[in-house]
């Protein structure tokens, strides 16, 4: 038993592990053209950055002799970019601070490595217990494992031949072996971050004296927010030049990227907006088609080599929602608040239990919007990592043999994976930008007469299908 | 047993029951949905509309279980 749940902890535990041989694996992958454009914006972003750091240049990057890739950069947030052959981008690290004496204010360091440079900041990282000292921490706790794990080692030889513990000086050894076991797993984790993770980029900085109070830092979901944005923006002013000069109005749309584009746009107006929201719909599109292409955008981008999903963070997909939350209230008609506050034509005694939940749902509603589009995209971001740690897996468990077996079982699972992914990229925009359309159009519907010309249209319409 | 393997085993088997609910759920959305749309051809499209927005609101609520279990796992 014992030995199984060693084997597991071994071969199992966890994403990190995968990440820190998957990153080997992927080491040497090709840099695809596109990547480099969009890398190259990355720069020229942050090129104009104002610096106010103290030392940087005098401090060697961490990690630049051995580029690695990691595969939870492409799942988890974090302070710098990895596009793997050239060396790692840091990013700004901005804070809002509270010092010793209280009062309040802002630092802005170049880089992770310029705001440790600084001396105003340790490193820790999450498996510590403390933030004060790290050094004398690890020798500690090393000694402390290696005492408990001897230790528990006897207990257990001790214990072996007997059944379970009855008496308290058992139960008190089990409890050592437990507390040793845990040891010991942080002492891995440690030995892991000291090979693996040895720059502090992975770690979370504290301040010295006082606190931080907003940690305000770029992070590399915020720039491939910006990323995106910047691409919707040169696509959309791109066609609006095309449209302007008459091509698509007079003629017919030219080329790959024009057709496709109103292929999208007319589909969500046509089939997402105007069905969903009625006779008002056009002042929505806009708003509709931007959060249409964002969300394909970003969903897409996450798909390729190096890139990173910015909609597998719960933060960006939050303010997607919020945006749809807000919309949804401004342009909530009386009809709408009266269905919620006061819903007509029900018993009185339902109410009491009917307005509290439906007031509820105004804020469930966004909420579920923004864990729904962070949960897919994380989800198969995990599955596709996970089948790809298949091989190390299997490895150390079985050896080589098992290594292979496993790595082409795993490449091929998260290939199919991959292109369901692409899959799930747009459906997860269509779902999003739908459900906008559906409250929305819950919002400004005009209740009586016109609710049952709604119904005559949608009959007529049905018909009409069926004529077809 | 070690707190960490309890995590395990809890993420594990909630895991699986997210996924279970998950699929009975759009299992018992998809079936009458073809048939819906192999008696009424006409119809596919409407139907297929409304079947994906209720499979994404099951999809939602199994999410959130797997959400919790993935934390959990992070936890151990």
């Amino acid at each position: 038993m014992n030995a199984m749940i060693g084997h597991s902890e071994n071969g199992l535990n966890g994403i990190q592990r995968y990440g820190l041989e998957a990153r080997m694996l992927i080491e040497r992958t090709p840099r695809p053209g596109a990547l480099v454009a969009i890398m190259l914006v990355a720069l020229v972003v942050f090129g104009g950055l104002p610096v106010n750091s103290v030392n940087a240049a005098s401090v060697p990057p961490p990690a630049g002799d051995e580029e690695e890739l990691d595969a939870v950069h492409h799942i988890a947030d974090g302070y710098y970019l990895d596009f793997s052959p050239i060396p790692k981008i840091e990013l700004p690290r901005i804070f809002i601070i509270r010092d010793e004496s209280g009062s309040l204010g802002i630092e802005f360091f170049r880089s992770t490595t310029a705001a440790i440079a600084s001396g105003r900041y340790d490193v820790v990282f999450e498996d510590d217990h403390g933030a004060e000292d790290d050094h004398a921490e690890d020798d500690h706790a090393e000694g402390a494992a290696d005492d408990h794990a001897e230790d528990a080692g006897d207990d257990h030889a001790e214990d072996a031949g007997d059944d379970h513990a009855e008496d308290a000086d058992d139960v008190n050894a089990a409890g050592a072996a437990g507390d040793a076991g845990d040891h010991g797993e942080s002492d891995d984790d440690h030995a892991e971050a000291a090979s693996g993770h040895s720059s502090p980029l992975d770690g979370i900085l504290v301040r010295r004296s006082g606190e931080v109070v907003l940690d305000m830092s770029i992070s590399r979901h915020l720039v491939f927010v910006w990323i995106v944005s910047l691409l919707l923006i040169w696509v959309a002013l791109w066609l609006a030049g095309r449209y302007r000069r008459g091509v698509g109005r007079e003629s017919a749309p030219q080329g790959r990227l024009q057709n496709t584009m109103e292929a999208l746009v007319t589909y969500v107006r046509d089939e997402i907006a105007r069905p969903n929201i009625g006779p008002k719909a056009e002042r929505y599109v806009p708003f509709l088609l931007t959060l249409w292409f964002f969300i394909l955008f970003a969903n897409l981008i996450g798909l390729l080599p190096l890139s990173v999903t910015s909609t597998a963070n719960i933060t960006i997909t939050g303010v997607l929602a919020i945006f749809t939350f807000a919309v949804v209230q401004i342009s909530g008609t009386k009809d709408y608040w009266m269905h919620i506050l006061w819903p007509p034509g029900i018993p009185w005694f339902v109410k009491p239990i009917l307005v509290p939940i439906e007031f509820l749902g105004i804020f469930i509603k966004p909420f579920v919007l923004a864990v729904r589009l962070f949960a897919n995209m994380t989800a198969g971001h995990l599955v596709i990592l996970s089948l790809l740690g298949l091989g190390f897996t299997l490895k150390s468990v079985y050896g080589p043999t098992g290594g292979y077996i496993g790595a082409g079982a795993g490449v091929l699972f998260a290939l199919f994976i991959y292109l369901i992914e692409v899959l799930v990229a747009f459906l997860q925009a269509y779902i999003f930008v739908m459900l906008s359309a559906l409250y929305i159009g819950a919002a400004v519907e005009e209740h009586g007469h016109e609710h049952d010309e709604g119904h005559a249209t949608h009959d007529g319409h049905a018909l009409a299908v069926l004529d077809d | 047993m070690e707190a960490s393997a309890l995590a395990w085993l809890g993420a594990g088997i909630g895991a699986g029951l997210a996924v279970l609910g998950a699929g009975v759920g759009i299992g018992r959305l998809a079936g009458p949905a073809m048939e819906g749309t192999a008696r009424q051809p006409e119809a596919a499209g409407d139907i297929r509309t409304s079947m994906i927005i209720a499979a994404a609101l099951i999809e939602g609520a199994a999410f959130f279980g797997l959400i919790i279990c993935f934390f959990l796992q992070g936890k151990a």
